[in-house]
């Protein structure tokens, strides 16, 4: 019971568990004769993914790296310059928080459709609900994390005569940092369902949500959940970079060690 | 107190400058339109008419109040129009999902903290399950379901918001179930206490404010999970329901307004789930923290 | 105590009779409107429950694929266009048209005159908002027999995935966007652009005119006498409802509203809505017309380099029913 896990089991158990969930679904599917407009079997997605590679590498970029990448980055480093302004102000921070810790629990995605009106239909409207969407979580998020130093050190840096810019570099700065990869690992996944909601609602004739809702139409499920596969790994890829990073950045932090 | 001018000066700032966006984003309507009809365009009709477009880029704030009284206080609560109508019905789904995600979180983290084999096996999954997005899913959930033999939207609408609502209770129970630390188990073993009686006399109060303290951010999860669901999946009723609609008739006031009766809503529900926590957390005995 | 019991078997067989009526469930292409007019119609006005018929009428949307619904056993008949039909039963979704209330089609492009489009020989270059989700198929035929290329070449025209609301045109997001006329036009007309700022261009003038709403079962469910019976009596109460919307469009619109369970629908739109619509269901009786049915295929099947469909479908439908129903 207390012995630690191999790095044999840690892999083993999940794709074990994985393999057998889409081996029992590939004899559901033919044991029941499941119509495939309905539910494909594994082995058909599979050669849907082998089929396409053009087509659902079109849609990759135009979704995750034109849609998700671009409104990631923009809506993280909106937050990061408005955080530190806020920070500089004490009125600011208590005026601003309580708004944004409201935002950050709306159903932001509702503003897809306006986002398409303002900003047309290719990767730039996308790009703007993925920014907003990230945006208040990423604020809260690294506020909290500026807030997370204890008087103590504040006052040890006071003693050394740090100017603001500097207890901000050598001392806050690294404290916030395990805050904003939390936020981030947040914001991955929110990037994803803002860039795919938003293509819903009007979008050029590629890209992940129209192939999803075009093939859905036309009943090609097989390519509906080729696409699935590939959001679910470009998620997971999304998340093991940030944690990757994270670990090697906050190397310091108790939360990695041990 | 003066939490709440900082607030009030906030909010009133951002007011402005949401007016002022709205004469800037309209006026290319207003001057279109002018250039149709061939007349010109002076200072003062340019602000009026931007601030009473019936399909306007950015509705003016005063009129998206006028439309949320309108279809909250001046509508019977029975009728279809009426956004209490529809917000009710996100309610539901939400609530629904919410307990779906409730039973499953607790039920996961369970499995694993009691099972090396469980945990090995599900965490992974769980983690990455939260990745996938779900609205890529949404279309197949509501066709699975429809041949399940469900017939309403109810049962697929729910599953959305339970998928979202889940993770932040299974995390957090896994982390409160295994919060006893080693003397406290050592104690309970030293009394010969079994499995069952070590889960249900430490575990599990133990965790309690663990799990008090989840349910704010999955109520959150389950009301954008139900509203993502009620866009996704052709729901004809519902504030996500409503801001597609809104969208698709050319009426863009019922979008608005949806969308900030959703806001509402949302508040109003955070809100109570965070003082059910403090209440729970007073009962228990805890610190308000 | 006889006379209880007697009153109580006529009650039981009463509410067996009650029972006895087949259920239907219609499941339609999109929401509740006045496109629909005449299944509603023949709800409220009871001539389904003449036919013995208990019938559920399931509203469609955006993200609804009604082939979908019936394959999945959620409903017994669907109202779908012939294009995406013939081309889910391709997919392997055996359907069958039944019945076709729609006579003619009531899908445009219609396009804003200072987008400098006079002709379909001014597309390419501009950017056109289509719709999908299966009703794409119509203007993929249209292009590909203009030679139009649509995958975003040089030469071809640009294509959006439009919403199902004419903002693209308004925003002049796009030059040209898809209409019905008995819908979007007037959501333009609504919106303060007057027609003489507008151009469009009918499918059916173009000659390119696919069939719109016609009802579709599954071809399995036909091998089935009872189904088959049930289907006769369903098409001969849903054309006596068609005929009178078409004669009472108001009372028909106002029925259309009273099922309108989004509370997005307006008199004036629906009753516009019913008006135009019945110019297009005045040509049928409910039969489909040989013809008609030849004329899609042909024009589904000669869609340039990506043809809709890629063979002559057989069997996709059957004039059994409506023989039926209508002698």
């Amino acid at each position: 019971m207390n012995r630690p896990d191999t790095t044999f089991e840690k892999i083993a158990w999940p794709i074990g568990f994985g393999l057998a969930v889409l081996v029992l679904w590939e004899i559901v599917v033919r044991g029941f004769g499941v119509s495939p407009a309905i539910l494909p079997a594994p082995t058909a997605i599979a050669a849907a993914i082998r089929e396409n590679p053009g087509t659902l590498w079109e849609d990759w970029v135009q979704t995750v790296l034109k849609g998700a990448v671009n409104g990631l980055w923009m809506g993280t480093l909106a937050a990061l310059v408005v955080a530190l302004i806020i920070d500089r102000f004490d009125f600011l921070k208590r005026g601003l928080l309580p708004v944004a810790n409201f935002f950050a629990a709306l159903p932001i995605v509702g503003l897809a459709p306006i986002m398409v009106m303002w900003f047309g239909f290719d990767w730039h409207s996308k790009a703007a609900v993925v920014a907003v969407m990230v945006f208040f979580p990423m604020l809260v998020n690294i506020l909290g994390g500026l807030a997370a130093v204890d008087p103590m050190q504040r006052d040890l840096m006071r003693t050394y005569a740090a100017s603001h810019a500097q207890t901000l570099q050598k001392l806050r700065g690294p404290a916030a940092l395990p805050f904003l990869f939390n936020g981030l690992k947040i914001a991955t996944s929110l990037a994803l369902i803002g860039a795919i909601v938003a293509e819903y609602f009007g979008s050029p004739i590629r890209g992940m949500g129209f192939r999803i809702t075009t093939e859905m139409g036309r009943l090609a499920t097989d390519m509906v959940w080729a696409e699935i596969v590939v959001s679910a790994v470009t998620g997971t890829a999304l998340y093991g970079l940030v944690a990757g990073i994270e670990k090697r950045v906050t190397f310091w932090h108790p939360s990695q060690r041990g | 107190m003066k939490n709440l001018t900082a607030i009030l000066t906030v909010v009133a700032a951002l007011v402005v400058l949401w007016y002022g966006a709205a004469i800037k984003m309209n006026s290319t309507w207003t001057y279109d339109q002018a250039e149709r009809a061939g007349t010109q365009v002076t200072f003062s009709e340019l602000i009026s008419d931007t601030m009473s477009q019936s399909r306007p880029l950015l509705p003016a704030p005063h009129q998206i109040v006028t439309e949320l009284w309108k279809t909250t206080v001046e509508k019977k609560i029975t009728s279809k129009r009426s956004m209490i109508y529809q917000g009710s019905i996100t309610l539901k789904t939400t609530l629904l999902g919410f307990a779906l995600g409730i039973v499953l979180g607790v039920a996961s983290a369970t499995i694993i903290v009691l099972s090396r084999i469980g945990r090995l096996t599900l965490m992974p999954w769980a983690i990455i399950s939260q990745t996938i997005p779900i609205v890529a899913l949404a279309p197949i959930i509501v066709v699975l379901s429809n041949a399940a033999g469900t017939g309403t939207l109810m049962v697929p609408k729910a599953i959305i918001a339970a998928y979202l609502s889940f993770y932040p209770v299974l995390v957090s129970m896994v982390k409160g179930l295994s919060s006893p630390d080693a003397m406290q188990l050592d104690l309970l073993r030293t009394y010969g206490a079994s499995q069952s009686n070590v889960f249900w006399k430490l575990r599990l109060p133990s965790s309690m404010p663990y799990f008090f303290a989840s349910l704010k951010v999955s109520v959150a999860a389950a009301f954008v999970g139900a509203v993502v669901a009620e866009l996704s999946t052709s729901a004809i009723a519902g504030l996500g329901a409503r801001m597609l609609i809104g969208s698709q008739f050319g009426e863009p006031m019922i979008m608005w307004a949806a969308l900030f009766a959703a806001a509402i809503l949302a508040a109003i529900l955070i809100f109570l789930v965070g003082t059910f926590e403090r209440i729970a957390r007073q009962l228990m005995g805890g610190r308000t923290a | 105590m006889k006379k209880l019991l007697t009153s109580a078997a006529a009650l039981a067989a009463m509410a067996t009779g009650a029972f006895a009526a087949d259920d239907v469930t219609l499941q339609l292409k999109w929401v509740t409107q006045a496109q629909f007019a005449g299944y509603y119609v023949a709800l409220e006005k009871g001539f389904y429950e003449a036919e013995d018929l208990n019938v559920t009428i399931k509203p469609g949307g955006p993200d609804v694929a009604p082939v979908q619904v019936l394959l999945g056993g959620g409903a017994d008949v669907m109202v779908d266009w012939m294009p995406s039909a013939l081309a889910a039963r391709e997919n392997g979704a055996p359907v069958v048209n039944i019945a076709q209330p729609y006579k003619s089609s009531g899908m445009m492009l219609t396009c804003l005159k200072e987008s400098g489009i006079t002709g379909p020989e001014d597309f390419p270059g501009k950017t056109l908002g289509v719709w999908f989700y299966g009703n794409e198929y119509p203007f993929l035929s249209w292009m590909g027999k203009l030679g139009i290329a649509t995958d975003g070449s040089d030469g071809g025209v640009t294509v959006l995935k439009q919403g199902f609301n004419v903002d693209p045109l308004l925003q002049k997001q796009a030059a040209c966007i898809s209409t019905m006329t008995y819908n979007e036009y007037w959501q333009v007309i609504d919106a303060g652009i007057s027609a003489d700022d507008l151009i469009t261009f009918k499918y059916e003038d173009q000659g390119v005119a696919t069939l719109e709403d016609g009802l579709y079962v599954l071809e399995d469910n036909l091998g089935d006498a009872a189904f088959k019976d049930k289907m006769v009596r369903f098409v001969k109460a849903s054309m006596e409802g068609w005929k009178y919307a078409e004669a009472n469009p108001t009372e028909a619109a106002e029925i259309v509203l009273e099922y309108d369970e989004t509370g997005a629908q307006t008199m004036k739109h629906q009753e516009r809505m019913m008006t135009e619509v019945a110019k297009l269901t005045a040509g049928s009786n409910g039969a489909l017309d040989v013809a008609d049915y030849e004329r899609t295929v042909s024009s589904l099947l000669s869609g340039g380099s990506d043809p809709v469909i890629t063979k002559e479908p057989e069997g996709a439908y059957t004039l059994e029913i409506t023989d039926a129903a209508l002698n």
